[in-house]
């Protein structure tokens, strides 16, 4: 758990350090059948509040400025994405462009432990499932020889598998941001299940209090699930009604990101 | 995955083929390829398996090594429960284009799959039980490196890779291991324990039969193929993985490939099929499993230089 590795170049903090324990911190119940800690009901999401082009260049043409940006808040969550492209790629394929993606927690972004800076598995494998669920939703193949490329931030994560569908959501809207031709947006969900029932978008304690955890990202016009994750076990009937639920969210999330591209339209100057 | 180039008009024929049902080497859609296990060759591991899936002799060949060491507990980790440390590699020797660090995002996306079966998705009930791998609650515990050497590439890796790591761990074993309470001067009792140094002396692991088994379908143009071969897979536009547990839960699902998405009606259609068939590649394993174990039986008695692993053709 402790890092050793030791970095001459930063002031390290002490090996360990762990988060201050509050004498009057009451133990939340992870799954209520009535109303959750934050007053959410069972299926409820989280408020999100999406914010594109905060990164675009402040002079009429900076060539190293993204394409396209987008910060993404989905409760605690916060997420930041550059998209930059389509630009020339390492790997050039003649037929078709090629869509890669670049994951990164920040070191204070998760709950007590500091994160290194160095990708970890964990990391390439989140790059991953980013680039499998974006990835059909691009018009590839009107970029060949072309790479696109999106850089993820995490700057304040809560709950694993929402940190992730909040990843998502944050590249659709910087994709459309940077004028990347697209089948439509993907939208993403997740869920949680303590093998009674299941919970809309979790927080890191409903998700570490979870058996089960499910994530979504779906393509609402042209009804396609684009990228389906599950991560513990559940039944085949709880599977089923949970993916059907998950995707219902994602409509109701692709709504949501439809208003604020819409909106940041329609602002002067934009 | 290896990618092979096909030439349009062999893509065509391979997915109007699937279409109707018939496929290269004349499999139904459902049908999956002769699987050959052999366990317990490597010796200084505390389980082994290795597994090849593919007809004549020739197919995706997975080695699975299993080996068990003693942690001391640290603060932050749970108190009582032992742990799974997966790693998958694929040798440069199955694909030209894993030399170096070609295989890097394979690697990453398989190991990650491997933990998320064996560890997350066989937790509580009927799954691997993680606190018989406890010594001393707080103190020392099991940690169980489940290190897999994907050795050749013929389609249909993580079926493989899960058939053999579930292979692997259920012919791990333990040394076995004496916990004793001694009671100090000042009065506190301190648990010690002792790992019994003796060959003939092994325990097995609990829950391993609990372990689920992966499924991948593939989707080739309107219809879904099982235990795609390396053309098939050329040839894929999405694919997902289904793990599921001998009591029929689903233990974990993965959605692979980039080029497009699954259509929600078709998803629950498949999650009904991967039931169905996991529930008869589970009885095919049995009598794998069971075959394994007495080819391993006569093998003791032979030369140690075991010439083949597995079934000449």
């Amino acid at each position: 758990m402790t890092s050793n590795i030791y970095d001459r170049r930063r002031v390290n903090g002490p090996a360990r350090s762990v988060e201050p324990v509050y004498i009057d911190a009451i133990e939340p119940i992870a799954f209520p059948d009535g109303l959750r800690n934050d007053g959410r009901s069972l299926d409820q999401l989280r408020p999100i509040y999406i914010k594109t082009g905060p990164l675009a260049a402040q002079q009429t043409f900076s060539s190293t400025a993204p394409s396209g940006s987008a910060y993404y808040e989905q409760g605690k969550i916060r997420v930041s994405c550059a998209v930059y492209g389509p630009r020339q790629g390492r790997k050039s394929n003649p037929r078709i462009g090629s869509f890669d993606c670049d994951f990164q927690y920040a070191p204070f972004s998760c709950s007590w432990k500091k994160r290194s800076h160095i990708r970890g598995a964990d990391e390439k494998e989140t790059a991953q499932i980013l680039e499998q669920a974006i990835a059909p939703a691009i018009r590839l193949e009107a970029y060949p020889k072309a790479c696109i490329d999106a850089y993820v931030t995490v700057i304040e994560s809560d709950g694993k598998f929402a940190t992730i569908s909040a990843a998502i959501n944050c590249i659709s809207a910087a994709l459309a941001d940077a004028g990347i031709e697209l089948y439509d947006t993907v939208a993403s969900c997740s869920m949680s299940s303590d093998s009674s029932r299941w919970v809309a978008d979790c927080s890191q304690p409903e998700e570490d209090a979870s058996s089960c955890s499910l994530l979504v990202a779906y393509m609402p016009s042209v009804d396609e699930i684009t990228y389906l994750l599950q991560n513990g076990k559940s039944t085949l009937d709880q599977t089923e009604q949970a993916v059907q639920a998950c995707t219902n969210s994602c409509t109701r999330v692709y709504a949501v990101i439809s208003r604020y591209l819409q909106s940041s339209m329609e602002q002067p100057g934009t | 995955m290896a990618s092979l180039v096909l030439s349009p008009a062999e893509q065509d024929f391979i997915i109007r083929g699937i279409e109707k049902g018939f496929r290269g080497d004349g499999r139904g859609n459902l049908d999956r390829r002769e699987v050959t296990l052999r366990t317990g060759m490597i010796s200084q591991a505390s389980g082994s398996a290795r597994c090849r899936i593919g007809n004549l002799g020739v197919g995706t060949d997975v080695l699975v090594g299993v080996k068990a060491e003693v942690n001391a507990w640290t603060p932050g980790e749970p108190e009582a429960l032992g742990s799974v440390v997966c790693n998958v590699e694929c040798s440069p020797s199955a694909a030209q284009e894993f030399e170096g660090r070609g295989a890097e995002e394979i690697n990453v996306e398989l190991t990650q799959l491997l933990d998320r079966v064996i560890s997350r998705g066989s937790q509580g009930a009927g799954g691997l039980d993680l606190s018989a791998l406890c010594i001393i609650p707080k103190q020392a515990y099991w940690v169980l490196h489940v290190d897999a050497l994907v050795l050749d590439v013929r389609g249909s890796i993580a079926d493989a890779l899960v058939m053999a790591a579930r292979a692997a761990l259920m012919d791990t074993r333990l040394p076995r291991v004496v916990v004793e309470t001694i009671t100090d001067d000042s009065g506190t009792a301190q648990a010690e324990f002792d790992v019994v140094d003796d060959a003939e002396d092994l325990v097995a692991l609990k829950g391993v039969s609990g372990l689920p088994v992966a499924v991948t379908f593939n989707q080739v143009g309107k219809r879904y193929v099982v235990d795609a071969s390396e053309q098939e897979e050329a040839v894929t536009q999405a694919k997902l993985t289904v793990a599921v547990s001998p009591a029929l839960e689903i233990c974990a699902i993965q959605k692979g490939g980039i080029f497009r998405g699954f259509q929600p009606s078709l998803m629950s259609e498949i999650l009904q099929t991967a039931q169905r068939i996991a529930k008869e590649e589970l009885t095919r394993f049995v009598a794998l499993y069971e075959e394994a174990a007495k080819h391993k039986e006569q093998q003791s008695d032979g030369p140690s230089t075991g010439s083949t692993f597995l079934v000449a053709f």
